[in-house]
Parts: C-alpha cells; sequence; structure tokens
C-alpha cells in the first residue's frame, strides 16, 4: 500500500534504510541458503568455506538493522504502523540471523560428508531443500509486500515441512540400521533435515511479524488458550 | 443514578452551606456510568463552528486526552465541558452535554456552580501574583464563604499533598505564589482547583511551558489523581497522551474522527486521518 510521506523527511529516509539494510540481509542468506545446497549435493567443499565465511555479512548488517532500529525508537518516537513496521524489521533480522546460521550448519556438515564416499540418500534431502527456501522467500515477500493473505498461508507449509523431516528421520533411521559403517554420515543427514526444519520455522515467525506489521494482529501460537492481559 | 428531586448545579444547591462547606455531594456515578455524555455537540464563534456534532462519552474515575492539530476545537471542546467557552462573545451551542444524568446546560443551571464541580487547569501557571501560596490554595473556599480555620488547614493540606506539592513548600506557605519555580506553580494551580473537591479535572496543556522534570512530576501527579477524579487533558504532545491516558479523542477540524482505548489507537487506529496524525503524515 503506497503511503504518504512524513512531514519528516529524515524520519522517512531511516525507515527506508532500516528496511532496505533488513532486505538486503535477506537476500544474503537466501543466496547463502542455495549455496548450503550445493554445498551438499554438489558436494562442493570449497563453497561449504565460502558460505561459512559469508554468514559474516549477515552478522553485520544484523547488528546495524538493530542498532538503527534502536536509534529510530529513540529519536522518531514511532507509533502505529511506523512502530510495528520498526519492531517487526528488528524481529526480522534476528530471524535472518538464525537462518543463516542454519545455512551455515549445513555446509559445515556437508564439507565432511565430501570427505566420505557419496551416500545416495543426500538426494532425498532435495525436496526439503526446495521447500525450505521456497517458504522462506514466501516469508521475504509476505515481509516486503505486507502480503497478509500469503503470509496466513505460511504455518501450514511449515507443518508440511515438518512432516517432509519426520519422514526422512524415519527413513534415514532405517538406513542406519542397515549400514552401521555410515551411521556418523547418515547422522550429518538427518541434521542437516533437522536444520531446514528450523528454516521453516523461522520462515513461519517471519510471515507471523509480517502479519503484526501490517495488521496489529498477533497470530503466533493460535492453539494457546493461556494469555496474558 | 440515583433520581434528584433538584439539580445540584443550582446556586442553593452548592454545598457551600452543607455541614462540610466547599465540598460538593457524593459523585452519583458508578463505575460504568460515563461522567460525561456528550450529545450532537455543536459551537460556533459567531460565525465559525468550531465543533461539529460530537457525540462522546466521557468515562468517570479515568484519563481521557484529547488530541488534533492546532484549530481541530479541542481547547474549545475542553471547555465546554465546563462552561468556560461562555465567556468567548457570540458563542452559540447546539446539542446538549450531561454531567453523571444532569443537563450541563439546563435553565437552572449556575454555571459557577458547575466550574466549581468541573475545575480547570490551564497551559500557563497562573498563580494569583499578589497572594501567598497558602492564599492560592484556599482562594476558592474563601470566596465561598468558608471561615473555619481548622477546616481550611486541613484542605490546605490535603490539597498540596494530593498535588504532590506539599514536602516541597510546606516551610514556605506564606511565600508569595509566584516565588516558586513553574512546575511548583503548575502543581499550586492543581492543588487550587482540587481544594474545593471537584469531581473532574480539565486540563489544557499542562505541561507545555515546563520543562522535561517539572512535567515528569505533572504526569506522575495526572496518574495518581485518576483514582479519586475525572481527569480530561487537551495535549499537543502525543508521548504524553499516551503515556498519561486510558482514553483518546482525535478531533480534526471541529469533528471527532476518532475515540478509543489508547493503547489500541496509538498501535491500531481504526481511522486513517487519526494514523496520519500520530505518525507525522499530516500536511
Amino acid at each position: 500500500m503506497m503511503r504518504t510521506r512524513h512531514i519528516l523527511r529524515e524520519f522517512d529516509r531511516a525507515l527506508d534504510a532500516l528496511r532496505s539494510d533488513a532486505l538486503m540481509m535477506a537476500s544474503l542468506t537466501d543466496r547463502n541458503l542455495q549455496n548450503a545446497m550445493s554445498c551438499l549435493l554438489d558436494r562442493n567443499p570449497e563453497l561449504c568455506v565460502v558460505t561459512v565465511l559469508d554468514e559474516k555479512e549477515v552478522d553485520a548488517l544484523e547488528k546495524k538493522v538493530d542498532r538503527d532500529g534502536v536509534d529510530i525508537l529513540l529519536r522518531y518516537q514511532p507509533v502505529a504502523s511506523d512502530l510495528r513496521q520498526v519492531v517487526s524489521t528488528m524481529k526480522l533480522g534476528s530471524n535472518l540471523e538464525r537462518v543463516a546460521d542454519q545455512a551455515v550448519n549445513i555446509a559445515k556438515r556437508s564439507r565432511r560428508l565430501s570427505m566420505e564416499p557419496e551416500l545416495h540418500e543426500a538426494f532425498a534431502l532435495g525436496p526439503l531443500f526446495v521447500d525450505a527456501i521456497s517458504i522462506f522467500r514466501d516469508s521475504i515477500r509476505a515481509y516486503a509486500d505486507g502480503d497478509v493473505a500469503l503470509a496466513r498461508t505460511l504455518r501450514e507449509r511449515d507443518r508440511e515441512i515438518d512432516q517432509m523431516n519426520r519422514q526422512i528421520a524415519d527413513d534415514l533411521t532405517a538406513k542406519m540400521a542397515e549400514q552401521a559403517d555410515r551411521i556418523p554420515d547418515y547422522l550429518q543427514l538427518l541434521f542437516i533435515a533437522r536444520h531446514l526444519e528450523r528454516v521453516g520455522d523461522h520462515a513461519k515467525n517471519i510471515a507471523e511479524d509480517a502479519v503484526y506489521a501490517a495488521e496489529a494482529e498477533d497470530i503466533r501460537h493460535p492453539d494457546n488458550a493461556l494469555a496474558y492481559h | 443514578m440515583p433520581v434528584k428531586t433538584m439539580s445540584s448545579f443550582e446556586p442553593n444547591a452548592q454545598t457551600g452551606a452543607a455541614t462540610s462547606p466547599g465540598v460538593p455531594a457524593e459523585s452519583p456515578s458508578s463505575p460504568a456510568e460515563p461522567a460525561f455524555k456528550v450529545n450532537n455537540l455543536s459551537i460556533w464563534y459567531g460565525e465559525k463552528q468550531a465543533i461539529k456534532n460530537v457525540s462522546i462519552d466521557i468515562p468517570a474515575k479515568a484519563i481521557t486526552a484529547i488530541i488534533g492539530p492546532s484549530g481541530c476545537g479541542k481547547s474549545t471542546f475542553l471547555r465546554c465541558l465546563n462552561r468556560m467557552h461562555e465567556l468567548v462573545p457570540r458563542t452559540r451551542l447546539e446539542g446538549d452535554i450531561h454531567f453523571y444524568g444532569e443537563d450541563l446546560y439546563g435553565p437552572t443551571v449556575d454555571p459557577a456552580v458547575v466550574r466549581r464541580r468541573v475545575g480547570m487547569v490551564f497551559q500557563k501557571s497562573n498563580p494569583f501574583p499578589t497572594m501567598s501560596i497558602e492564599e492560592n490554595v484556599l482562594v476558592g473556599l474563601r470566596l465561598n464563604g468558608v471561615r473555619d480555620r481548622r477546616f481550611l488547614n486541613e484542605r490546605l493540606e490535603q490539597s498540596l499533598r494530593r498535588s504532590a506539592l506539599w514536602e516541597e513548600v510546606k516551610h514556605d506557605l506564606k511565600k508569595p505564589g509566584m516565588s516558586i519555580s513553574g512546575g511548583q506553580q503548575q502543581r499550586l494551580c492543581i492543588a487550587r482547583a482540587l481544594a474545593v473537591e471537584p469531581e473532574v479535572l480539565l486540563m489544557d496543556e499542562p505541561c507545555s511551558a515546563l520543562d522535561p522534570i517539572a512535567t515528569a512530576k505533572i504526569e506522575e501527579l495526572i496518574r495518581e489523581l485518576r483514582d479519586k477524579y475525572t481527569i480530561v487533558i487537551v495535549t499537543h504532545n502525543m508521548q504524553q497522551a499516551s503515556r498519561v491516558s486510558d482514553k483518546t479523542a482525535f478531533f480534526y477540524v471541529g469533528e471527532l474522527i476518532e475515540f478509543g482505548d489508547t493503547t489500541q489507537l496509538f498501535n491500531r487506529p481504526s481511522e486513517r486521518q487519526t494514523e496520519d496524525y500520530i505518525t507525522g503524515r499530516f500536511g
């Protein structure tokens, strides 16, 4: 939705810069996730090292988003949609940093796997990668466009990723029983699936914050009857 | 609300002649009953309409903030709650305002009694310059004919304590009211308003001339007074409105645009005009 600009143009510039940094962070995190997928599926140890090092950019931007967000709260005392925008952007920064952490974890495990004989089961994680990256991108789109309808669909898609992860864990556990000498490698795959499942959780969190930013509605934990007022 | 046989706004209904001089009758409110019910209120200054068809219920024993840009009618609205606007020539009013069920503008209502029950604190502190601190606080009671020295002393201390000024001036009660700081003078004016035991305090930008420390003391005082008084405050400072008030009303060019819980209004206003104003997008 197009909004009229603030009378105080400096406030607009500060909000725009905060949003721009968060979206840059999202873009770098997306790249890290794609690289993590290549690390595993292409067995590329050099890319694994690059992916681990790339996280520093995301970490630095997380600190900048936090610092600039606090600065906006301090200088401009935003209210209503402006306040929600700042709060949700700072939370977005935290979630992005954690997604980038998952990419690093996947890269480190993939590097260890690349030093061992190839496991065909690694390719079974391909669809999980695709879904995790897809839900992540949609969560960023929901935040950037204020697309509440899209954001509301991501809880169900996160559940599907959870289910996919459980299925993969069952399959890998069965393989471990068959091939005891590769248990450490199957465990690496199992943990990678778990990291991707966490990406889905963070995407769901980002979508929840996008709804809050757009409509001031808290859609977290809908099944929890306990509420503090 | 109990049925009354005589309006408590009539001159001979003043409690100045009752057992406790200067003390009004018990406020007839129940917690759910609003202090003021305003229906279709319009006000003109000559040809210019300042308030346009405003209807609002102002809750009792709560703090209601009125916000809006300059010229939106918020001070006019505040002043019509104790008929102060009538002091401006060529003023005309339509609609009605009921105060605990009584017509504030009824034909037998004495505006002086209204203003005692509905006190007011102004933007600029205005202690009477020739009077001491003590005289400033007690002037309203003395004008009402109260002479009982013991009663006056009790009310002096009570009012200064309620306005959070007692500890600062208790040894200087005979000093001129103008000799204390601006923030203390504003609290002295609040003490003066409280001395006649009003049920409502109207505050018209009470902190706009004060520094942040004095402002914080007044805001703390407003929160403390909330249990005993209905408070309506006009402020240009939206942070102040969001800090101190329970309800907030947004006025724009004489119209009431939105009225609701303060947290709700400042987090998710219903009206686009409110959002644009509080986020600084107006103009």
